[in-house]
């Protein structure tokens, strides 16, 4: 009784926690409500690869194809069935959830049964060709609108489902918390640290991979049906390899088990490269140079100080803010040095153009000084935090 | 309990075990010495069905279970603690506890949790700690007490004695004699020959994948072959 209280409660918050979140975006910030949407989808997808390669220890790299398959399945459908059903548009919604799931879940039984037999890199290229292989064929099935795209527009305007979106990823969210803090995780997590011994245990590793691949592929699934309403449009193009490797960036950098750090990264990695492209600010080559040159300090810096300054934590972020004004210091000499070289001054770029330039570097520098991602595989809780903090007072003291 | 019937066991081209034949009674402690390479594991792992045998027979009780998955292995009540620990090193004491319960459906887990914690005291201290922060012999107590918690029939113990201290080494020997003295039927495979063959009822030399002599622990421990190969002349 109390289990599904708790259940039932937490489910009513976090339903009007979404419904508000689409409320409050749709009236205060219009104009983000698409980029809420992805940023959500991008949360299921990268908190359901988790699943699969964080939880389990695989590692898939083409989670786009679950996407495209879970967003051609229900947008196919849902064009062509809408019609002809007495649904209304939420409901029908929900149905083309499972339906995008259902297909999603199927294409990663395929995917999942090489799993058993390959290891590591090799079930890697399984999972990249396999996503390759399913866009190329979509591209080339005209019932399907081919490399054109396929309309998905069974309500005429597109719908306001942010809520929806969201709620999917606190599902995703919930499900997969469920299964790190329950012993129904605990094959899973076997699987990862120890295939051999999980299997002298009695644990169907086979069953446990599959199930994993099953899971995380029918998010995703569910995410592509999203977005095929959404966005009314898609293509295969909308579902390259990029997008792939995005996802498991995410996961990576988010540290890879750590549900916490999945949802973080999505949104993050997701907005910098957003919020940078509306930045319409021209910037001369000498302090790009210099910029770049700048970074390249802090982050020696940061290493050395990782490295040789074994002080109290107090002393160490001090170490750390040092090389941060140090390198502020020599960005803005080295921009008025550099500004003598006339070729350099006078090429001037903008800021959204070099977008990808900055998340890339945004990538190394944390790869380079946290290699395990930010959250490693902890997972954020008020005990995790209040543990921290009297740790830092410990070692202070 | 457990007959082996002439095994061939390969990997790939390499024959690791040649036409191994073996028995275990119940209630028996069956020893295996034998030097590194000699396919100690390999017989184990078999049994456990982490390995296909490509020739001959294992009957547990009568029915014949070479090629089962291992998981029905665990569940007709074979259990191992495998060579190295193998422990979860990132979950706790009390989760690696859960999975050695894992094929068990039954409410007396947790009962025989206490159980078996009772003859691990260090365990029971130790119980949400990361197993990984464990000391090499708090590990090794910790895989054995994972192997007990599928309440296994048979236990196969491999070389639970490897990288421990000399106390230690003893420990670990009374806990097997110990268990011994319960019922337990072990099959045990260490390179510690002296230990193995003082607690086991019988025992078996394995040399290059062949079983090269047999008889009770105390013969073989004054056997001048013995002697001269595994317990230092
Ligand atoms: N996975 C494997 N692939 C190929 N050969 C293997 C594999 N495992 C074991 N072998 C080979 O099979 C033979 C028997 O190995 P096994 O591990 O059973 O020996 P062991 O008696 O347990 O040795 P040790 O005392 O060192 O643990 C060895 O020659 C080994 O090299
Ligand atoms: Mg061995």
């Amino acid at each position: 009784m109390k289990f599904w209280g708790v259940r039932l409660l937490s489910f009513v918050l976090a339903f009007g926690f979404v419904y508000g979140l689409d409320v409050v975006t749709q009236t205060a910030f219009p104009n983000l409500y698409r980029l809420a949407v992805l940023a959500g989808l991008y949360v299921t997808l990268a908190v359901s690869l988790n699943l699969i390669n964080g939880i389990t220890g695989q590692f898939s790299i083409g989670h786009a194809a679950f996407y495209m398959i879970g967003a051609y399945a229900a947008g196919f459908v849902s064009q062509h069935m809408y019609a002809s059903q007495p649904l209304g548009p939420v409901l029908w919604l929900v149905v083309m959830m499972a339906v995008g799931a259902v297909f999603a879940a199927i294409a990663g039984i395929v995917v999942g049964l090489p799993s058993l037999r390959l290891r590591g890199d090799y079930l890697a290229i399984v999972t990249l060709g396999f996503g390759e292989i399913m866009r190329i064929v979509v591209q080339n099935v005209d019932p399907l609108g081919g490399a054109y795209g396929l309309n998905v527009k069974p309500f005429g305007e597109p719908p306001k489902i942010l809520w929806l979106v969201w709620l999917l990823a606190v599902l995703c969210i919930a499900v997969c918390r469920n299964l790190l803090k329950t012993s129904h995780g605990l094959p899973f997590i076997a699987v990862r640290e120890d295939e051999v011994a999980s299997a002298a245990m009695g644990v169907k590793t086979s069953s446990v991979k599959v199930t994993a691949f099953v899971i995380g592929s029918a998010f995703a699934g569910a995410a592509g049906a999203l977005l095929a309403h959404s966005e009314t449009f898609i293509s295969p193009d909308t579902f390259k390899m990029d997008v792939s490797f995005i996802i498991l960036t995410m996961v990576v950098l988010g540290g890879t088990g750590s549900i916490t750090g999945s949802i973080m990264a999505a949104v993050a990695l997701f907005a910098i490269p957003e919020w940078l492209r509306t930045m319409q600010v021209m910037i001369p080559g000498s302090s790009i140079v210099a910029g770049i040159l700048a970074v390249g300090i802090m982050v020696s810096g940061f290493r050395w100080v990782q490295n040789n300054y074994h002080e109290s934590v107090s002393k160490r972020i001090g170490a750390y803010l040092a090389c941060v004004v140090g390198a502020a210091v020599a960005a803005v000499v080295l921009s008025f040095v550099l500004a003598f070289i006339p070729q350099l001054a006078q090429q001037r770029l903008d800021v959204a153009m070099l977008r990808m330039v900055i998340f890339s570097m945004v990538l190394i520098i944390l790869m380079l000084l946290r290699p395990q991602g930010v959250f490693a595989h902890h997972e954020f809780s008020w005990d995790w935090l209040s543990k921290v903090l009297r740790a830092r007072k410990g070692v202070t003291a | 309990m457990l007959e082996i019937d002439n095994l061939d066991v390969y990997y790939g081209a390499i024959q690791a075990l040649n036409g191994v034949t073996l028995n275990v009674q119940e209630g028996e402690v069956v020893s295996i010495i034998g030097s590194n390479g000699a396919g100690k594991s390999t017989l184990l792992r078999t049994v456990s069905g982490l390995n296909r045998p490509r020739e001959g027979a294992i009957r547990f009780k009568g029915s014949e279970i070479q090629g089962t998955a291992p998981d029905k292995i665990v569940r007709m009540g074979i259990s191992q603690s495998p060579e190295g620990r193998r422990i979860f090193t990132n979950m706790t004491v009390q989760e690696n506890l859960q999975l050695g319960a894992f094929t068990r459906t039954d409410n007396e887990i947790q009962s025989d949790m206490e159980k078996v914690m009772d003859k691990f005291p260090r365990i029971r201290e130790r119980l949400k700690q990361s197993a990984g922060t464990l000391s090499g012999g708090e590990q090794q107590m910790l895989a054995i007490c994972r192997a007990l918690m599928s309440r296994p029939k048979l236990l196969l113990l491999d070389e639970p004695s490897m990288g421990l201290a000399p106390n230690l080494v003893t420990e670990i020997f009374n806990i097997i004699g110990e268990l011994h003295k319960d019922g337990v039927t072990i099959l045990l495979v260490e390179q510690n020959a002296n230990r193995a063959l003082e607690i086991a009822d019988r025992a078996y030399v394995l040399e290059t994948g062949h079983i090269v002599l047999e008889g009770n622990g105390r013969d073989l421990l004054t056997n001048p072959k013995v002697k001269e190969a595994y317990l230092g002349g």
